[in-house]
């Protein structure tokens, strides 16, 4: 075969024919031009991809996943609902066992005269939940630990000055239960105190996010 | 810093060093973000790239793969394991791209295939940005992801549908049509 300028195409997609390329590009200044510029396209094409850093990027996607989620089912929530249930059903197996009956000896751990106690096994469950509740909210401390360290800012002092508060009414409450813990009003006002901790973390994440 | 916003965390799931494609759906399944920034992690650095090759904006490429990561965090359920995750994913960044295009009506600010002739001293990088922008959507697409990125033929295959040797073939009408532009150029 005699290799033509018009084969080039061809010879670049058939490495048989690569050889008699070659022997044709020693005479054809513009054959060999083309093939330079044919190896160097890969190449070059490797330079053109693009790096940049994007620190917001994958805070904005968080954000807009957060957004896009149906209402979140809070932990606080079942919990507050369990503590909520075993109220009512305690209090409804009180009356059932009280009225119209003759006294029974009462059961163990619940306390006479009190109508908001829990059951052993409803109390079990919001142990439970409490304790798992306080785990996430101990990694969310953590992760905010070092922006509070370093406060400067009159926000971040006041969410400071708010988590010891809060810090302090929980050890508070938590005393109280210790003494009571069948005590669903105690048990719900802790269920609150760690909500709002929980959102001050989280504001204060958020604002160290924007800054 | 990452961290999950709605609780609770997922303390005592963990994610393997390297996840396959059926841990991270799992994952993602069941909320694990740890899974999804995963994800993130591994895939976003081309797919900020080769969004830029078809955006022409850095911030508009951001904007397509933040678009790309709630489209695939939203329909993580109703992924279907016949492909790869990964060509799930472009597929979904470039339909991402193009919506973009469609919108923003970018193309016109595209240097048309005209302008490249009369260039005859820009590098070859210039140069050839500039010829890549007159190729044809095809031929653009396989090209960005095969020279660029470093997408395997097998991966193109996927995300555009198409037979692997298709995919071949458009790369190599891609560059011819860039080294006929690119001889005229030099001429």
């Amino acid at each position: 075969m005699i290799f033509e300028c018009r084969d080039l195409d061809r010879a670049l997609s058939n490495p048989d024919l690569l050889a008699e390329l070659q022997m044709h590009m020693r005479d054809c200044e513009g054959c060999r031009n083309q093939y330079r510029i044919w190896t160097e396209i890969s190449s070059t094409a490797r330079e053109l991809h693009q790096e940049w850093e994007s620190p917001a990027l994958w805070p904005n996607i968080l954000a807009a996943v957060e957004a896009q989620r149906p209402e979140p089912k809070h932990w606080y929530m079942e919990w507050k609902l369990w503590a909520a249930t075993a109220a009512a059903a305690a209090t409804i197996a009180c009356v059932l066992m009280y009225w119209p009956h003759a006294p029974a000896a009462p059961s163990p751990g619940i306390h006479s005269g009190d109508q908001d106690f829990l059951t052993e096994q409803a109390l079990k469950d919001v142990e439970k939940n409490e304790a798992a509740y306080r785990r996430s909210i101990d990694e969310l401390s953590r992760l905010a630990q070092p922006k509070l360290a370093s406060a400067s800012s009159p926000l971040l002092l006041n969410y400071r000055e708010k988590l010891l508060m809060l810090d302090s009414a929980i050890l508070e409450t938590r005393s109280s239960i210790a003494q009571n813990e069948f005590n669903a009003h105690l048990q719900s006002d802790l269920a609150d105190l760690y909500r709002e901790k929980r959102q001050t973390l989280q504001e204060v994440l958020t604002d160290a996010q924007r800054n | 810093m990452t961290w999950e916003i709605g609780l609770p965390l997922p303390f005592g799931t963990t994610l393997p060093d390297n996840p396959t494609d059926a841990q991270l759906v799992e994952s993602c399944r069941r909320g694990d973000l740890r899974a999804f920034e995963h994800l993130y992690t591994m895939h976003s650095p081309k797919m900020k790239s080769l969004a830029f090759h078809l955006l022409n904006s850095r911030s508009d490429a951001e904007d397509a793969v933040q678009e790309t990561f709630l489209k695939v965090h939203k329909a993580m359920g109703t992924f279907q394991a016949n492909s790869a995750l990964s060509t799930w994913i472009y597929r979904i960044l470039i339909n991402c791209c193009y919506d973009a295009l469609r919108k923003r009506q970018r193309l016109a600010e595209k240097p048309m295939p005209g302008q490249l002739s009369t260039d005859s001293k820009l590098p070859l990088k210039i140069a050839l940005e500039r010829a890549i922008l007159a190729l044809n959507e095809r031929q653009r697409l396989v090209f960005l992801m095969f020279e660029v990125e470093g997408l395997k033929h097998s991966e193109i295959a996927g995300v555009l549908e198409v037979p692997e040797g298709t995919s071949r073939a458009w790369l190599f009408e891609a560059k011819l049509a860039l080294k006929k532009m690119l001889t005229e150029a030099a001429r």
